[in-house]
């Protein structure tokens, strides 16, 4: 086991580079896209491992559908489901990852939703397990699936009044400063009553210690 | 649905101006308690909080004859971490279930978009964090990709060594949860006597027995050391008895298999449909592994097959993990005689700046398919960091798979899922 | 003075004195029950167990019922306060009083009656009670669904325990506890003459008493703590000893049934005389009760649990027409062959 424990003493490396848009040994697919999602699907791009298209809000579900269930494509797991907020004034984007045994690479499919009404069809319908996604992608950005049986948030608390993951949502430390700011009891000093609290005040410099 | 009965709202005081201190948890349920329905002092029908507020909340909520509301609140001796399961229960028998999450969510995603991509791997240990070697395997090489660069061969190969040693002792404290929520008492001490070596032995390599904080991005921290190794060869002449201790008590035991066989059946198209994969999946024979799918790592020069089981039941699920323990052994053994020379760690900057782009990474750990998906914008931090974690997406099978069975099942189904809190809830 | 005034005085003092004597020989019972338990298991996980307390901690069980009392008694508030506090009572007058009718030593019983099998029939049948009552009167859910099934499981288990044991009463002759003893100084021990019955009985048994694997009711992993849930203080540490004083009591009257009582085994001399008979007689008694009791608690560190509806469907499938054709096969031995 000596070979284990002792390390090479070469030069140090700066690790082998990779290329960041090789293109992808995915010729097959990128032809069967540019073929049977010629109208859906725009903006085509290769990583080594990944291909990536962006498909219109109203195409969404029979982009998927064909993705799913056309036997060239064979994509019938949905590996990831995510939101990306790309700041104030621009949009968001709901991403899907999609594995098939077809084919030597994900597949992302990229659907731009609008900012001001975040509103995009769901895929339960294709896949159940997507439901538990959309819910958070509802609880921490805000973005409606229409459709979906059961949107309710997720991780925050069923009255909770905000979207975390957004980009204009700030960290606690900055809530004063949010928009859900200023609505619990706790937080509007108007309502407090401090009667008893002087008391306390008042008999602070008394000697006996602390209570 | 959140039942705040703990408190009863607190009386007025007598004299209007006299002062008082005010009572925030008071005033919340006073701002939201709808008036209770009283008979001779009892409460007829508890209110509730608020209206359903989707089609499938009315459903469950909605109670029929005989029926009754049973939480397996977040404080219970074995829901996997701090989970709510609402069940609708007519007697013995589960007729709904409703998951409630969100008891141990930190905010992870969010606070690493704060965060340097070196501090990023710190954050993401205590996600899932009975196998923590993973959860950093992911976004290392997300950022990989990201920065454009490929750790050292010895990196992977550590790597694969640790990663590997984390899936077997995550697999074999299932069997110990599995059988502690059946009521064997002795399985999961067995083991943790198996988890308390293999710790032992990573915190050599790492500094640290749970949450490593061991990757980094073009690389691991640290190299191999005497004591790993010595540890790790007492380790190997060891396993397979301990192993073997566990399974003699639980494989063939009678009490044992009627309590799991047939239980919580799950066909292989509803588990696609569902999204559920790594072990699950593979037990209900969809030979899913994304170690052979798209390998990453060091796996294309592995030798080892995808294991499945036919059946999808709860014991089918045991045996599987059973079977990926002993695979993962065989797997430790070639990783061992193969390891190169070589440095362990790329040289990068401190604080990494790669180009904008995105990258998504997935690997196969002990629960499942986990995938970071990481978008950079060119700076230090990263834009978006998004984890998918396998138990989040295992726990939608419950709703599917508990109806009909015994409340005493819904234990011995979840063990089988075997979820962490820490992941499903970020 | 009156001299019935005096009887009555010197009955209510020999009253107070025999329930004094009762309560002191059943709560270190419970200890020494419940430090073997911790240890036993303790050794077989691979691990110490209690080591700090007395020397190799052999006073944690004690302390553990020390530190109960001491600890607050809460009540919930809508619990049917009467009953509530009347359950633990129950359950342990339940264990208690069985102590009475075991033959420890010849001539050292508490209450020897020539139908000391019926009454103790009779009192376990009140633990059922306190079990569904605690149960119900704490408006848990969970103690609900667990006085429920406590009550469900008893009850099919008392049948066959009944009936294997009317199995050994065939044979013997006697509802007494003392002359079953004596007839298997004679004819053996009962267990070569039961053998469908002994297992029978200790698992019946073990059913009875809540012991994994049929330990449903109080299954921790599902639901808390059953019945007992809501109970805190010095009313769940009436459960928790009476459920090893039941252990040791269900071991006890085992041995009696079936493994010869206080008569020792073949190479000693089955009983000596007097008062170093009695002696004799007192060792042989705990050590074969013993003997059951860390055979219990093995089976706790091993097996897990069987899941209700699979433990009802045991009782009345399997143990109950097994328990009539042992009945039935006693009963035509006896007949014929004029026992």
């Amino acid at each position: 086991m000596g070979h284990v424990c002792r390390p090479g003493t070469g030069p140090p490396i700066l690790g082998r580079r990779r290329a960041l848009s090789a293109p992808a040994a995915a010729g097959p697919l990128v032809r069967l896209l540019s073929e049977r999602l010629a109208d859906a699907a725009s903006d085509l791009w290769t990583d080594e491992d990944t291909v990536e298209i962006q498909v219109p809000r109203d195409k969404i579900v029979e982009s998927l559908r064909t993705l799913r269930d056309d036997a060239d494509f064979g994509f019938f797991f949905l590996a990831d489901a995510a939101a990306v907020d790309y700041g104030v004034g621009n949009w968001f984007e709901v991403v899907y990852h999609l594995y098939s045994d077809r084919h030597p690479t994900w597949l992302r499919v990229r659907v731009k939703v609008d900012r001001e009404n975040p509103v995009t069809p769901t895929i339960t319908s294709l896949w159940e397990g997507a439901m538990f996604h959309e819910r958070e992608m509802y609880d921490m950005m805000g973005i409606v699936f229409e459709g979906n049986r059961d949107l309710r948030r997720i991780y925050m608390s069923p009255d909770y009044r905000s979207f975390p993951q957004r980009k204009d949502f700030l960290l606690p430390d900055d809530a004063a400063d949010s928009a859900a700011a200023g609505n619990r009891p706790l937080e509007r000093p108007e309502t407090w009553d401090l009667g008893k609290l002087d008391d306390a005040a008042a008999h602070r410099d008394e000697p006996g210690g602390p209570v | 649905m959140t039942t705040t009965r703990s408190r009863p709202a607190p009386e007025p005081p007598a004299d209007p101006d006299e002062p008082r201190i005010p009572d925030p948890i008071a005033l919340d349920a006073m701002a939201t308690a709808a008036p209770r329905q009283e008979f001779f002092g009892f409460d007829i029908v508890p209110p509730p909080d608020r209206p359903p507020q989707t089609e499938r909340e009315q459903e469950v909520y909605t109670l029929g004859d005989g029926e009754m509301l049973v939480n397996m609140g977040p404080q219970h001796p074995s829901t996997h971490g701090v989970m709510r399961l609402v069940l609708k229960v007519r007697g013995e028998v589960v007729i709904d279930i409703d998951p409630v999450l969100g008891y141990l969510h930190r905010g992870i995603e969010k606070l690493c978009e704060e965060a340097t991509y070196t501090t990023v791997l710190t954050y993401v240990d205590p996600m899932d964090y009975m196998s923590a070697m993973h959860n950093e395997h992911a976004p290392a090489i997300a950022f990989e990709k990201l920065y454009g660069i490929h750790a050292p061969r010895r990196a992977e190969y550590i790597r694969a060594l640790v990663v590997e040693l984390n899936r077997v002792f995550s697999h074999g404290l299932m069997m110990g949860f599995l059988a502690l929520d059946i009521g064997g008492l002795t399985p999961i001490l067995y083991g943790f006597i198996n988890r308390d070596e293999v710790v032992e032995m990573l915190a050599a390599i790492s500094g640290q027995r749970m949450l490593f904080n061991f990757f980094r991005v073009g690389g691991v921290n640290f190299d191999t050391n005497d004591e790993f190794m010595s540890r790790l060869g007492r380790w190997r002449a060891n396993v397979l008895d301990t192993i073997e201790m566990n399974e003699k008590i639980l494989t063939e035991n009678e009490i044992f298999r009627a309590r799991t066989r047939g239980m919580g059946t799950l066909t292989a198209k509803q588990a696609i449909d569902l999204g559920v994969s790594g072990p699950n999946l593979r037990a209900s024979g969809v030979p899913f592994d994304v170690r052979k799918a798209h390998p990453y790592c060091i796996y294309n020069e592995l030798e080892f097959d995808v294991i499945t089981h036919t059946e999808g039941d709860t014991y089918a699920r045991y045996m599987q993990r059973i079977a990926e323990l002993k695979q993962s052994i065989h797997l430790i053994d070639q990783i061992v005689d193969k390891m190169p020379h070589g440095p362990v760690q790329a040289q990068v900057p401190g604080i990494i700046r790669p180009r904008p782009g995105r990258a998504y990474a997935a690997i196969e750990s002990p629960r499942g398919l986990y995938s970071v998906y990481a978008i950079s914008d060119g700076g230090p931090n990263p834009y978006r960091f998004r984890m998918r974690d396998p138990s989040f997406i295992s726990l939608q099978v419950m709703p599917k798979l508990m109806p009909g069975h015994l409340i005493a099942d819904t234990m011995a189904i979840m063990a089988s899922l075997d979820p962490i809190m820490g992941g499903v809830d970020k | 003075m009156d001299p019935a005034f005096v009887e009555t005085l010197l009955g209510v003092g020999r009253f107070v004195a025999a329930t004094t004597l009762l309560l002191l020989l059943t709560v270190p019972t419970a200890f020494i029950v419940g430090q073997l338990e911790l240890k036993i298991i303790a050794l077989m996980q691979l691990r110490y167990g209690p080591n700090r307390v007395g020397p190799r901690g052999m006073f944690q069980s004690a302390i553990h019922g020390f530190k109960i009392l001491a600890k607050e008694d809460q009540t919930p508030d809508r619990a049917d306060v009467p009953v509530f506090t009347l359950a633990p009572w129950m359950v342990f007058m339940a264990a208690a009083m069985s102590m009475l009718v075991i033959p420890f030593a010849p001539g050292l019983v508490a209450f020897d009656s020539d139908i000391g099998v019926i009454f103790f029939f009779a009192i376990i049948g009140l633990s059922v009670v306190g079990m569904l009552v605690a149960g119900w009167a704490s408006y848990n859910k969970y103690a609900l669904l667990g006085g429920l099934r406590s009550a469900a499981q008893m009850v099919s288990y008392e049948i066959p325990l009944t009936l294997s044991i009317v199995g050994v009463v065939v044979l013997t002759g006697t509802l007494s506890f003392t002359h079953i003893v004596e007839w298997q100084l004679e004819h053996g021990w009962a267990v070569i003459w039961q053998l469908v019955g002994f297992p029978i009985f200790f698992i019946a048994a073990a059913a009875e008493i809540n012991r994994t694997p049929f330990d449903m009711v109080e299954a921790d992993s599902e639901i808390v703590a059953g019945p007992f849930t809501e109970y805190s203080g010095m009313r769940f540490g009436f459960f928790y000893f009476a459920e090893y004083v039941a252990l040791f009591i269900m071991c006890g009257i085992l041995v009696t049934l079936f493994f010869g009582g206080w008569l020792a085994p073949w190479p000693f001399p089955a009983q000596l005389d007097g008062f170093a008979g009695t002696v004799y007689g007192l060792v042989w008694f705990f050590l074969k009760t013993y003997i059951f009791v860390f055979i219990a608690i093995w089976v706790r560190a091993t097996l897990p649990r069987v899941r209700v509806d699979q433990l009802m469907g045991m009782a009345w499938k399997a143990l109950l027409p097994l328990a009539l054709i042992n009945l039935f096969v006693t009963a035509a031995v006896v007949l014929i062959f004029k026992l």
